[in-house]
């Protein structure tokens, strides 16, 4: 998995490629659980986590978004971005649609 | 082995209803078109060949009871819930034409839904039957004499006429019984429960219901992966949505289906069954949760074989 990270337009874009599994969810989370502090040191910019680039995400990387979630807290609002048509069977399978917003690409982050 | 499993419900047993029923039916004859069927046999070959399982048949309502046969000549069974009436009753049949009155139960943990089937539990009132209850609990016991109580029960432990004995095991230190190797882990779960393992000819089947998979405890998950390592069969709880379980229902000592392919998947394991299902879930509930988990085990599986996913019913036999 490689991992990106860019300040844009008043937000924090994370951008993770390949998948995350058993193999890569430690520097999934890592690197997730780390942007978020730098979210909330900005003064609780928004965070996009960008998954256009991701092939899937297995239940350690869905977990690994719940820790960054609880990281997050009330100050940084955590958006998934993008997610490609098995990504959002994931997400759907495992009700993590109903515990984060998810749009259909970057552009249409709120 | 064979596995064979007369309880599959969590937390509450679950009873049908007139209207879901009357909706099967009403479902069936539109399948049906209008044909006509010279009789039960041939219509009841229709239906199974052309209709879902939940509509030609039903998950069932009764709590975890899954017996595991291969011992030789005794009864093995994984629980107590409320699927231990029918087990009882079946087990006897099977004295009667020669079978050993012994039985050897495993409990998981001593709530509610795992030992309620004991007061009705037939052989208990055989007096020559012989049951030997193995438990990593040492309030076995205590347990299953509490709820026969008379505040609770009108028959008090003490008058049941079979001869019982519990026996306390330590986690991961193996034992036999008839023939199969048995070793217990221990999961997260309010007052604990404990996982098994049951290992005949290189065969081996795991019980692992009501065993909460946390966030944060990567290393309790390496030893679960150890454990199911190459099972033929692991029934697992899969009572909630991953979501659910991090989320709303976090603490409450279950686990999803998610993470149960993916420790099947870490573990190399061939077959997943899921269990302890919700009891609020109707029959089409636990069908589509099952046809989900089918597609998630597909989209994550990668360069692995393919991990079969069953689940579990009540009246469902598994040979393994």
């Amino acid at each position: 998995m490689d991992w990106e990270l860019e300040r844009s337009a008043g937000r924090l874009v994370a951008r993770p490629r390949g998948r995350v599994d058993e193999t890569t969810w430690e520097a999934f989370s890592q690197a997730l659980t780390s942007a978020v502090r730098d979210a909330a040191d900005a003064g609780g910019l928004p965070l996009v986590v960008d998954l256009s680039g991701l092939d899937y995400m297995s239940s350690r990387g869905l977990r690994a978004l719940t820790m960054a979630k609880r990281e997050a807290g009330e100050v940084v609002k955590i958006t998934l971005a993008g997610p490609n048509a098995p990504m959002r069977e994931i997400l759907a399978i495992s009700r993590y649609d109903k515990l984060f917003e998810v749009t259909d690409s970057l552009g249409s982050v709120a | 082995m064979l596995v064979r499993f007369w309880g599959t419900r969590g937390s509450l047993p679950v009873a049908p209803q007139a209207l879901p029923v009357q909706a099967k039916i009403a479902r069936a004859l539109v399948a049906a078109g209008g044909r006509t069927f010279a009789d039960e046999a041939e219509a009841a070959a229709f239906a199974e060949a052309n209709l879902d399982f939940a509509t030609y048949g039903s998950y069932g309502g009764a709590t975890s009871c899954v017996e595991i046969e291969g011992g030789d000549d005794v009864f093995m069974v994984c629980d107590l819930g409320s699927g231990a009436r029918e087990f009882g009753v079946n087990s006897l049949r099977r004295c009667a034409k020669g079978h050993a009155r012994t039985w050897h139960i495993f409990l998981s943990h001593m709530h509610w839904d795992h030992i309620m089937g004991f007061p009705f539990f037939g052989p208990a009132f055989d007096p020559a039957a012989t049951l030997i209850i193995h438990a990593g609990h040492p309030d076995a016991e205590a347990a299953l004499r509490r709820q026969q109580e008379e505040i609770s029960f009108p028959v008090p432990f003490d008058w049941l006429k079979a001869k019982i004995s519990f026996v306390t095991h330590g986690r991961n230190e193996p034992f036999e019984v008839a023939g199969v190797t048995v070793t217990l882990i221990r999961q997260h779960h309010s007052h604990e429960s404990y996982g098994f393992q049951f290992q005949r000819d290189g065969r081996s089947v795991i019980y692992s219901t009501d065993s909460e998979h946390k966030l944060d405890n990567m290393e309790a998950e390496a030893a679960f992966e150890a454990f199911f390592a190459g099972a033929d069969l692991v029934i697992c709880d899969t009572m909630y949505s991953l979501g659910d379980s991090v989320s709303l229902k976090q603490d409450w000592g279950h686990s999803s289906n998610i993470v149960a392919v993916d420790l099947c998947h870490a573990a190399e394991a061939k077959r997943l069954a899921l269990f302890h299902h919700e009891p609020s879930y109707t029959d089409e509930d636990i069908q589509r949760m099952h046809a989900e988990t089918v597609r998630y085990e597909e989209l994550v599986r990668g360069d692995r074989p393919a991990l079969e996913v069953l689940c579990a019913y009540d009246g469902l036999e598994v040979t393994v």
